[in-house]
């Protein structure tokens, strides 16, 4: 292996770890993968952030899908999923993930996290979106907290080895195309590598490639790009959930998260006039329909003249009993309030916000992606969540694959390639470059978002998907700059930002038709999801298209 | 957009001794955090600023960082023109970035009984307040203990009851806690103050885990001593002299007309040890047209009871002071000690209105006190400030009293929680630091309203600390003296 530079004489890799399985990602699905993993042998889990407050987990408000009551069922569940995903969703992980959800919420609870429960001593569940059955388990509105602490804790009692804010820059492969490890850099900019037998992909999502985004700074979508530049395929990368609701004030907080609980909760939505507009949109499910549907209301309210001053509807909860509010909905109380508006008495202002991508890496039901040797867990897979996703079933999701992942690269057998090293050695060019560029990589990545928001959003057509690739492209080749080694995992985020952003578009100019989150102005025929011809689209460094479909007529 | 001037605390270990501020102007939106003035001087002036962000709303606990001093999340703070912002004050790694991975290591996880289960709902809405945690260390930051003790910080011990309260835990937390320095907490509620979730640490953790040691027996011998005494004397402090109680009759009226009318609760400290300020209070009630009614039979409010977790006998206590005040048809109820008054609002259950002697002298309005020619400072007693919410009051009395008055940061003085009895040495440390904020003030008296804090700051500086209502009262003679026909 190659540590240092023959002709300067100068050491390229600070630190080589070895490990059997490495995790990448410290959100709900990584953590549970490297506790599972942990079963089978040596685990390392690489964090870009301390772990567990950089992912999208700690972040999650409303709740986790489960059947759990004997008046529910798995089959509604999984009729609920697929019905909400408009049937793109690959019927095999849907099935584990409501079979296995009750299952990882035992865990959950074993483990000691502390849900709201009924005075019958049963987890306490919600009504979400796009469900017929109230099935989404609450921690208050910090489900998400609440899980991500339980598995710290839960973590802490393994022997994983953790490298906290150490960014992964690029995914290593051995002769025979198979993932031996990674390269990254710690917080000094000093490059380590990692070498594993097994590698689980837990990176989350990349929302953050849009100018308006629920994510936390950590969501660059660096586990798309990683991974494609690695070989391997991904499906439906055009499918971003634009949750509904938003904040839209302040400027610099618009688009952070207005938890579906508050929906859930009872809370109304109206538009500048006051009116329930729901009712035009669907009548019968009305605040409580998919997010798609939701999303798509209130932006067509404000093209249409109908929003408020500020580009937004109302959210209302005024109603409520303030105590329901403080004790259901305290985060969104306290944040609210912190912005100036007490929620017990004034509405909230919302717009709809980039908040989730349903595609990903290509995934068995064992978490193997199509690259040997690497393993997908979380919002960085796709395919069970098929065209939308509904409100509780992401952090079912973490958990479910998140086992999985760790459990079957748990088994993996040792490594028996070498590293590629001409690869690391254009990652080394590639890193010393940016210390000769010339566009700082925030402005960069501001246009990125905008590009993407402003043609590659809610609403799509071909022309404004051919300009944003042209846009996105034009980015992704100017020099990005970095002033210190500091700022060199900057500058890789934000090459994996314009990357992901890409494979967004291309995927959403493949898919000809409108299906849930995926809305073509231009599509020329209407299908019901169900009879859709059309399967997934894939794309990878060697091939990309869309499946087709036999549908019964 | 705006333009804000704001600085910055700046340090590279590689090249600087010691971190420098810098100040830059940027430019942020309407509305902005202090999060996006810093984003906008890494993406405007200088990309090698080193500061942490995740959520961005509050909810991770990533970026927390000292504003004007104060610990606070930069992602909700609203960012203000000439603000200065610096790392919390734990090992700075680089600018902004302080080394949070030690603290976090010591709290503690749950070890799972193999039959765990899920725990009942009133289990579960004990445990909550508990567990809305972001571990964003404000707390840590700004925690007095952790200056001069081994103190493992309050979150550390918020966890500890956390997972004492669980019926899944089966690990040992009150030995934990103990070493972690249960003992070491001096009930300031200054990490309740800078909690971004307003956990009540001391309350909800501290003084649980101090009961639950108790019931095992191990609480501090001197903590025990006391509650021995209250239980057989009612009064927390033995009886060395003449009480305040023995000396004044049941109702004290005015000098003129009678403006209005409290209870008198004088607490153990202003009964039996120092009885001259309760007095001295007395007077200026009288000054000022306030009747004042003195049931004999209270006792101790419980505080040194409830703070030290030793609670069996304290609902017979609250029993017979609501007794004492409600037999006799009082609404208001007076204290001139900030333990007892914080304890009376916010431990009590009272069907009569409790305020400190600061906020009933100014609700009603004071006749003017000539002014002292002195220089005072005060010091905040953290059972006032924090315990009720009271910071303006004592200063506008202050000011009209003495010739100059001048600030001084407030800090814990080290006395409350039963550290002065418990951990003297910690109380010593604490007591030493604000000393040398006294001197920095070069005042030449320190005024204060908690007989505790007196006390102790009087043991850690020369100068001298007075009451205020001793104050008032000097102030008051002053002005006879002047009135009075000379020769």
């Amino acid at each position: 292996m190659i540590v240092y530079n023959a002709s300067t004489n100068k050491m390229l890799v600070d630190e080589i770890v070895d490990t059997h399985v490495l995790v990448v990602g410290s959100g709900g699905a990584g953590i549970r993968a490297a506790i599972e993993a942990s079963r089978y042998g040596d685990v390392v889990l690489v964090s870009k952030t301390i772990a567990g407050k950089g992912g999208c987990t700690t972040m999650a408000e409303g709740g986790y899908n489960a059947v759990l009551r004997d008046q529910d069922s798995i089959d509604v569940h999984r009729e609920d999923t697929l019905a909400g995903g408009a049937y793109l969703n690959d019927p095999e992980l849907v099935d584990i993930l409501v079979h296995e959800a009750p299952e990882r919420m035992d865990d959950l609870i074993r483990w000691g996290a502390v849900f709201d429960v009924t005075t019958e001593c049963q987890v306490a569940q919600r009504p979400f979106g796009g469900q017929r059955f109230p099935r989404t388990c609450y921690a208050g509105d910090r489900t998400g907290h609440e899980i991500i602490m339980t598995l710290l804790e839960r973590l802490d009692a393994t022997d994983t080895h953790i490298y906290q804010e150490v960014t992964v820059i690029d995914l290593l492969t051995d002769e025979n195309g198979a993932v031996a490890g990674v390269i990254a850099l710690d917080r000094d900019g000093e490059v380590v590598l990692f070498r594993a037998d097994a590698t689980v992909l837990a990176t989350g999502g990349g929302t953050q490639v849009y100018d308006i985004s629920t994510n936390s700074a950590a969501g660059t979508g660096d586990g798309f790009a990683m991974a494609y530049r690695a070989g391997a395929e991904l499906i439906d990368m055009e499918m971003v959930q634009f949750h509904p609701t938003g904040a839209v004030y302040p400027y610099d907080a618009r688009g952070r998260l207005v938890t579906e609980a508050v929906r859930g909760e009872g809370g109304l939505l109206m538009n500048a006039r006051r009116e329930r507009f729901m009712r035009r949109y669907d009548p019968e499910r009305m605040e409580l329909s998919t997010r798609d549907v939701v999303a798509r209301a209130i932006a067509t309210e404000v093209l249409e003249g109908r929003g408020t001053a500020r580009g937004g509807v109302y959210l209302d909860v005024t109603h409520l009993p303030a105590e329901t509010i403080e004790t259901r909905l305290p985060v969104m109380l306290e944040q609210f309030l912190a912005f100036g508006v007490d929620i017990r008495r004034e509405p909230m202002e919302v717009a709809p916000t980039a908040h989730h991508i349903m595609g990903g890496l290509r995934i068995t039901a064992e978490c193997r992606t199509t690259l040997p040797g690497l393993f997908a867990c979380g919002e960085v897979a796709g395919g069970v969540h098929g065209a939308n996703r509904l409100g509780g079933n992401a952090l079912a999701e973490t958990q479910v694959f998140g086992k999985r992942a760790g459990e079957f690269a748990g088994m993996s057998a040792a490594r028996s390639g070498r590293i590629d090293e001409a690869r690391v050695h254009d990652i080394f060019k590639m890193l010393d470059g940016f210390y000769d560029g010339v566009v700082k990589p925030a402005d960069v990545r501001k246009d990125l978002k905008l590009t993407m928001w402003n043609q590659a959003g809610i609403f799509r057509n071909a022309a404004d998907l051919r300009t944003a690739l042209m846009q996105v492209r034009r980015l992704s080749d100017r020099r990005l700059y970095a002033a210190s080694s500091d700022n060199l995992a900057e500058c890789c985020i934000v090459r994996n930002m314009c990357t992901t952003a890409s494979l967004i578009i291309r995927c959403a100019m493949l898919r000809p038709e409108s299906r849930g989150a995926h809305m073509r102005l231009d599509a020329e025929v209407a299908t019901e999801p169900a009879k859709s011809p059309f399967g997934h689209t894939y794309i990878s460094l060697t091939r990309d298209g869309i499946e087709r479909r036999e549908v019964a007529a | 957009m705006k333009k804000i001037r704001i600085k910055v605390s700046r340090f590279n270990p590689a090249v600087d001794a010691e971190p420098h501020l810098e100040e830059y102007t940027v430019e942020v939106n309407e509305g902005a955090r202090v999060l996006h003035a810093l984003h906008a001087v890494h993406d405007d002036h200088d990309p090698t600023l080193a500061y942490r962000y995740c959520c961005g709303a509050g909810q991770c606990g990533t970026c927390a960082v000292r504003v004007n001093g104060e610990p606070v999340l930069a992602c909700m703070e609203e960012a203000r023109d000439g603000m200065t912002v610096e790392p919390l004050v734990l090992p700075v790694l680089k600018d902004l970035v302080i080394d949070m991975e030690p603290v976090i290591a010591k709290i503690a996880r749950i070890c799972p009984r193999p039959d765990a289960e899920l725990p009942p709902k009133e289990v579960i809405e004990e445990i909550k307040p508990l567990r809305d945690c972001i571990e964003c260390l404000c707390c840590v930051s700004a925690c007095p203990a952790l200056l001069v003790t081994e103190f493992a910080g309050p979150t550390v011990l918020r966890q500890e009851m956390r997972l004492a309260l669980d019926p899944r835990d089966s690990g040992d937390r009150i030995t934990d806690a103990i070493k972690k320095g249960l003992f070491y907490c001096t009930t300031c509620k200054r990490c309740v103050e800078v909690c971004p979730k307003d956990i009540d640490t001391p309350g909800k953790a501290i003084e649980k885990l101090r009961e639950l040691a108790n019931r095992r027996g191990l609480t501090l011998p001197r903590h025990q001593e006391v509650a021995r005494l209250v239980q057989e004397t009612g009064r927390s402090v033995e009886r060395t002299k003449v009480t305040f109680l023995e000396q004044v009759p049941e109702v004290i009226e005015p000098d003129g007309p009678v403006r209005g009318e409290v209870g008198f609760f004088v607490g153990c400290m202003f009964n039996g040890r120092v009885p001259q300020t309760a007095l001295d209070a007395m007077e200026v009630m009288k000054r000022n047209g306030i009747r004042v009614i003195i049931p004999h039979e209270q006792v101790c409010c419980g505080s040194p009871l409830i703070r030290t977790g030793q609670t069996s006998f304290v609902d017979d206590l609250k029993e017979r002071n609501i007794e004492a005040f409600t037999s006799r048809g009082i609404k208001t109820v007076m204290t001139i000690c900030a333990g007892c008054g914080a304890t009376l609002k916010n431990d009590y259950e009272t069907p009569f209105v409790v305020k400190d002697v600061t906020e009933v002298l100014t609700d009603y309005g004071i006749e003017p006190p000539a002014r002292l020619d002195i220089r005072a400072t005060y010091h905040d007693p953290c059972h006032l400030l924090r315990g009720q919410g009271i910071r303006e009051q004592p200063r506008e009395l202050l000011r009209q009293t003495v010739r100059e008055f001048v600030e001084m940061p407030a800090q814990c003085c080290g006395a409350g929680g039963g550290v002065r009895s418990g951990v003297p040495e910690e109380a010593m440390a604490l007591g030493a630091m604000r000393g040398e904020a006294v001197r920095a003030t070069g005042a030449d008296v320190v005024v204060t309203v908690c007989p505790f804090c007196e006390f102790h700051i009087a043991d850690c500086t020369d100068v001298p600390v007075k009451n205020l209502t001793t104050i008032l009262l000097e102030g008051y003679r002053k002005k006879d003296a002047e009135q009075e026909p000379s020769g």
